[in-house]
């Protein structure tokens, strides 16, 4: 089945999964969610969705602990039959494709705005899909070692840029705390949904695991260290930008940090940091997607791997292509994150209950 | 209805797009395999050629044997048959050597003399029999330490040729090899190419035995090994893997020797060439074995598991397997104490980024991203570049590739000019060119403090290799500006992760995360918190001090 | 053989399907072929005379002449020649450029028309915005192209001026950017309090968006100099200029909402006058709901040192003479705060003193109450209480006089 070589470590899932959590979310998460919740109450709600996020991966977890060493297209068919299970696989397939289409769209557009104005959208699209590509090529395990580089790089500058903002930052943005009571932050739950898909990759990673014991303990830190990160990017936003001027603004992170000046210092100007950490945070959500839909689709009509890789190129540049402005990318990313209800929420729990169940009467 | 599921179908620009997003990787995805297919074929020929070898076995009649040898090697000027008599036998010997390469002094006092005058007549009675003469030879008469018997022409021409003095007895088809080789050799230097200015002054020499025989008096280890191999078809040279029995890891030895059997080329000139032969992927830029002049830093990689390999003919050893952060270290990082080396290590790693991106980040600051550099900077970069008539890229390219130039001349220029050509050219072109208006002055600093950095770098090799890497990234900067950078930046990593030396993954120990390794990467812990051997080397007693 | 054909056609496409690579570089503008805009005025539409005549002309588009905007750019050439040391250029550091139009950013899009580098904004540091203009239009239409810019950063300051905005942005010294000097100004706040923190595009969005009114830094100018004095008062519900408080008043307000850094306590003792330097200060506003009824405390601790001292005999060393120091400075900060209350409250009718998001903080339920109605207007009826608390921690080099 899967080689002693390509498993990979407790370390390298955590970071895998909080790699894949970290994407458009970064960007546009305090204005989604402020939209929605309208308080200065954001970064619990904030909190909430990770804690629900972290029930449904735990959900996940344990279904796929059931069938060891097998991935979700392999065991769904085993539960349900062929063909219900293929259905679902590909219904799960066309899951990460369109996540994967998603984020290459968001970068492309923010790279559009704030980088390249005139460089047509496939010229910056290609590139990067095709970097995607023979980063795919070399299986899980170099996936894994790749995020292994991107993800303290992310995490040290992203903390260094945002504590440069500590000179915007004004207490009196963030209060008072719960002055509308508690509905407008659940009211917000769902808008921060988005910004967590990550952890259903377990699905799939669990079988490539070590020591898939600690899947569990895996999701739970993998998903804590991006709401860390989410909670503190959410206070400094709305502390410097205060609730109504996120509201407004497209891409409020990079407002935050477009908003000072260090003079005296080599660079006086940090979003290109923030941008840089950023695509490469996208690259890393986009290979882990592009991945799981192409080994879904290797292992459910058993076809090599690099040949599935090539095809699904195209496919994701359609997908990535096919919203006319921002309005309709920003759609597709709320039918994502709905989607995830069902898919990741909805489905892990029901099959786990149908094999517990089936466990028992035999 | 119809509207709306049209509205979301793709335009017909997108599908021809989404058919190029296709093809092109798909193209040189199939151009990859094809080159690779081609380098298959290309051994598997070879394999096939060189299979038929005469073996020609001497009969032990001396006169025709004598003439089957004077046909392979007797056209030559330098090779010498000395005929003669053994004692007062009568039995017709001959000896082979090759002027100068063979010691006389050694031929004429111990087996000529030996042979002709202190052969006594006691041994007579044991010449009946074929294996007493060769014994009694062997043992009483030749006061020689190295002998060796051979049967094969090509042995004896091979050996002969190599120094040995051959001597063949008529009516024995056994022909002794005797070593007598007399080498041209020079003196234990300091390496030239890795100075330090603390550790030992000793490097390897071009002689195989002297090198081995450094490493043992270095090393003084008991369970040093090593394995010898013959390599080169038609050149014959010997080739040694060093290692320590009870440390490295067998899976990796069994693995070299795998690759090393499998060469198959004339010959060998330096150890380069074993290099680029067993290396993992030959397409990648980076160099997958470490090649030093130094004894000392060969034994600490054979301490931490990792094998050596020994060419005849050269001072540059390999090592192997090696990792990028290797590249970036110097013994010099052991011997000072930790908080400099560690400062001077991380120092290193600032300048291999300078010699990488720096060119790149200014090409697409200037042209792209003018609003991500501080104001004033910005400002005064605009008054130095008034008036320069190129655009940057042209402008970094014209200065860089005069710096390679410079750099390429000042290998080639005899010593004593050498580093004055350097200044006159550094200096002077630098200047000119900023008063002609050619190049601003900004750009001038950027590429003296590339050229400098990328110097920096202890590895030589490796240095190319991100000089090299450094224009792909300029030229990245130059269609994409930052995001380019970043592309690129991706891409590296991707290939650095993609990439394996000997099974040890490339990038480690930054990937896959091993703390414990981390001890001496980018740090360097004080020596007694260094307790292990590296983890990625999967050594066999990873317990370095207790 | 067939290898070797379809290796060689890969080899061929992909060297025809890379060529377009090489015509990249779609967003490549080097640096020297643009020009940096570093301050930006905004002023009540008036032709000049190259205007007029270019109009006589037919060089013009379809357009209301309701807005000028002076941008100010940055003079390369006269740097250039500084650097190079070739003699003394009489040149000016910065260009001013000046267009006529009714949408601001066509009217950026004329500049490429008049000259060959054409503006970009990234390194835009300053908008001045002339009185005139923002008392007609709302502040929110007048920077909305600048708030959606990709270009200019959100860090980029926005000051208000009683008169033509354009005229901060000149100066007599040469060498000097008028733009640079006004932002280093506005970082002055720690040497004197009459000074408003600076307030940048990202904090206006926020200000611009609540509907609460809110303070701009005022600037005026003459003859090439410059002088931040007093603070325009912007309007919540319509985004204009609805009056000005002079620099006593501007003080008062930073009194109270505790935004003092550094500056003078001017003061006097027996008729004489005594300097106050604040080293440190600390500022509540307390709402107090009792029975529905609002009332606002502000209480005020301040330390300081006694920097100058007129009175005669007046022995600072004598704790006495301090305590009446301390009243008489007490008495003087309160006053600046009652003066500027009383502004509000009566003329103005607006609470910029940030009243309103203290009861928010601490009431919110009253204040969801009271937000219905107009905030500005319950706000000028609210009886304010003073508590001041001065130390004065030593007195310099000087023990007596």
């Amino acid at each position: 089945m899967i080689k002693s070589e390509e498993k990979i470590t407790t370390t390298q899932a955590i970071v895998i999964v909080t790699n894949f959590i970290l994407a458009t979310g970064i960007l546009t998460l305090p204005r989604t969610s402020v939209e929605k919740v309208k308080t200065p109450d954001v970064w619990i709600t904030v909190i909430l969705g990770g804690l629900i996020m972290i029930i449904a991966a735990i959900i996940m977890v344990k279904l796929s602990q059931q069938y060891p060493g097998k991935t979700f297209y392999q065991y769904s068919q085993e539960i349900l039959g062929i063909w219900i299970g293929r259905f679902l696989s590909i219904l799960i397939i066309c899951y990460f494709i369109t996540v994967s289409g998603f984020q290459v769209r968001s970068m492309a557009e923010v790279t559009n705005f704030f980088l390249l104005e005139s460089t047509p959208l496939w010229a910056i699209t290609m590139p990067f899909m095709w970097i995607g590509l023979y980063l795919v090529f070399g299986g899980i395990n170099t996936i894994a070692r790749m995020f292994e580089i991107i993800f303290p790089i992310t995490l040290f500058f992203f903390i260094l840029v945002l504590f440069m903002s500590f000179k915007l930052f004004e207490i009196d943005n963030l209060r008072p705390v719960l002055g509308d009571g508690i509905t407008p932050v659940l009211k917000g739950i769902p808008a921060t949904i988005l910004a967590y898909t990550g952890p259903e990759i377990m699905l799939l990673l669990v079988a490539f695991m070590q020591q898939p014991s600690k899947a569990v303990k895996v999701v739970i830190i993998g998903t804590v260290i991006p709401m860390i990160f989410y909670v503190f990017l959410v206070v400094m936003v709305i502390g410097a930008l205060s609730i109504e001027g996120v509201v407004v603004r497209t891409w409020p992170s990079i407002d935050l940090i477009r908003s000072f000046e260090m003079s005296g210092l080599i660079f006086e100007r940090y979003e290109s940091i923030l941008l840089v950490i950023w695509i490469m945070q996208i690259f890393a959500s986009f290979v882990i997607s592009y991945y799981a839909a192409s080994l879904g689709l290797a292992q459910l009509f058993r076809i090599k791997f690099n040949k599935i890789g090539f095809i699904l190129l195209p496919i994701i540049y359609i997908i990535a292509m096919s919203s006319n402005n921002i309005n309709e990318l920003f759609k597709l990313g709320n039918m994502i994150g709905n989607s995830m209800w069902f898919l990741f929420l909805g489905l892990p729990l029901f099959l786990l209950l149908f094999t517990k169940l089936r466990g028992a009467k035999s | 209805m119809w509207k709306t599921i049209a509205s979301f179908l793709p335009d017909w620009l997108i599908i021809i797009q989404s058919l190029i997003i296709f093809l092109i990787p798909y193209f040189i995805w199939r151009f990859f395999i094809y080159i690779r297919e081609r380098a298959n074929i290309a051994t598997i020929k070879q394999e096939s050629e060189n299979s038929q070898e005469n073996t020609c076995n001497f009969t032990g009649n001396l006169n025709s044997d004598l003439k089957f040898i004077k046909k392979e090697i007797g056209h030559n000027s330098d090779v010498h048959f000395r005929e003669f008599n053994i004692g007062n036998t009568g039995i017709h010997a001959v000896i082979i050597f090759i002027e100068g390469l063979s010691d006389k002094d050694l031929i004429d006092k111990y087996i000529m003399k030996s042979l002709m005058i202190d052969f006594s007549n006691e041994n007579i009675s044991a010449f009946m029999t074929e294996e007493g003469f060769n014994n009694i030879i062997k043992q009483q008469v030749l006061s020689i330490s190295d002998v060796t018997n051979t049967q094969n022409l090509n042995d004896l021409v091979m050996k002969v040729l190599q120094g040995s003095t051959a001597l063949y007895i008529d009516g024995s088809a056994d022909v002794f090899i005797l070593g007598t080789t007399k080498g041209k050799t020079r003196s234990i230097e300091e390496p030239i190419s890795e100075a330090l200015v603390r550790g030992p002054r000793v490097g390897f020499t071009e002689k195989l035995s002297e090198n081995t025989a450094i490493l043992r008096q270095q090393g003084n280890i008991k369970s040093l090994s090593f394995i010898k191999f013959q390599v080169g078809k038609r050149g014959n040279k010997d080739l040694v893997v060093a290692y320590i029995k009870d440390l490295a890891n067998p899976d990796l030895i069994h693995e070299i020797e795998k690759r090393i059997k499998k060469i198959d080329i004339d010959y060998l000139p330096e150890s380069g060439y074993v290099e680029q032969l067993i290396e993992d992927n030959y397409l990648s830029i980076f160099p997958q074995l470490q090649s030093t002049e130094r004894p000392d830093r060969v034994i600490s990689a054979l301490m931490e598991g990792r094998v050596a390999i020994l060419l005849d003919g050269t001072p540059f050893a390999l090592i192997a397997p090696v990792t990028f952060s290797m590249l970036l270290q110097s013994p010099e990082d052991y011997y000072e104490r930790w908080i400099p080396s560690t400062l001077i290590r991380l120092l290193r790693f600032l300048a291999a980024f300078i010699a990488l991106l720096v060119p790149a980040l200014y090409i697409s600051f200037i042209s792209f991203q003018p609003g991500l550099i501080p104001t004033k900077l910005a400002i005064s970069i605009v008054g130095s570049r008034e008036g320069v008539p190129f655009t940057v890229l042209l402008e970094a390219l014209i200065m860089e590739v005069s710096i390679e130039i410079l750099r390429e001349a000042g290998l080639r220029l005899p010593k004593p000019i050498g580093p004055a050509m350097g200044i006159v050219g550094g200096l002077i072109i630098g200047e000119a060119a900023v008063n002609a208006g050619i190049v601003s002055p900004i750009m001038v600093i950027v590429v003296a403090l590339t050229a400098i950095s990328s110097f920096a770098i202890p590895e030589y090799n490796a240095g190319i290799s991100l000089r090299v890497l450094r224009f792909m990234a300029m030229f990245c900067a130059a269609i994409f500006g930052l995001y380019g950078v970043i592309l690129f930046c991706l891409f590296l990593c991707s290939h650095l992760v993609k990439l394996k030396s000997f099974g040890i993954p490339y990038a480690s120990p930054a990937v896959p995360f091993n703390l414990n390794d981390w001890k001496d990467f980018i740090i360097r812990v004080p020596l007694m918190m260094m307790k292990r051997r590296p983890k990625m080397m999967k050594t066999k007693n990873s317990i370095r001090q207790k | 053989m067939k290898k070797n054909i379809s290796g060689k056609l890969a080899l061929i496409t992909l060297q025809v399907l890379l060529l377009p690579f090489l015509t990249g570089c779609w967003s490549s503008h080097e640096i020297e072929e643009v020009s940096l805009e570093i301050g930006i005025a905004l002023d009540k539409g008036y032709l000049s005379s190259i205007d007029k005549e270019f109009e006589e002309q037919d060089g013009g588009y379809q357009k209301n002449n309701n807005i000028t905007i002076t941008f100010q750019t940055v003079n390369t050439k006269g740097i250039g020649n500084n650097s190079k040391g070739g003699g003394s250029s009489e040149q000016h550091s910065y260009l001013n450029v000046s267009e006529t139009g009714d949408s601001t950013f066509q009217i950026v899009r004329e500049i490429p028309l008049r000259r060959d580098h054409p503006i970009i904004g990234h390194h835009l540091k300053v908008i001045i915005i002339s009185e005139e203009l923002a008392s007609n239009y709302s502040i929110k239409d007048l920077l909305d192209s600048y708030l959606r810019d990709n270009d200019i950063r959100p860090s980029c300051l926005v000051l208000i001026s009683k008169g033509r905005a354009s005229n901060a942005l000149e100066t007599n010294v040469i060498g000097e950017i008028p733009s640079f000097r006004l932002t280093k100004m506005v970082e002055n706040g720690y040497r004197s309090n009459k000074i408003l923190p600076a307030m940048p595009l990202a904090k206006l969005t926020g200000k611009i968006q609540s509907e609460s009114s809110f303070l701009l830094q005022n600037v005026i100018s003459a003859d090439g100099e410059v002088k931040l004095t007093g603070a325009a008062v912007i309007k919540g519900k319509t985004n204009k200029v609805v009056g000005f408080l002079n620099e006593e008043e501007l003080e008062g307000i930073t009194w109270i909402n505790g935004k003092v850094k550094g500056g003078v306590v001017k003061s006097s003792v027996k008729g004489q006058i005594i300097a106050y330097e604040i080293k440190s200060m600390k500022s509540k506003i307390l709402p107090h709901i009792n029975s529905g009824d609002i009332t606002f405390e502000i209480k005020i601790e301040t330390e300081g040192r006694l920097s100058e001292n007129w009175v005669n005999r007046g022995k600072p060393s004598d704790n006495k003479f301090l305590r009446e120091i301390e009243k008489s400075i007490e008495a003087e900060i309160k006053s600046l705060m009652e003066n500027v209350v009383q502004k509000m409250q009566n003329d103005l009718e607006v609470d910029v003193a940030g009243f309103g998001n203290k009861l928010k903080i601490k009431h919110p339920k009253v204040w969801k109450e009271v937000k219905k109605d107009d905030w500005d207007v319950t706000f000028s009826k609210l009886p304010i209480k003073y508590n001041v608390e001065v130390t004065v921690a030593d007195y310099g080099a000087v023990s007596s006089d």
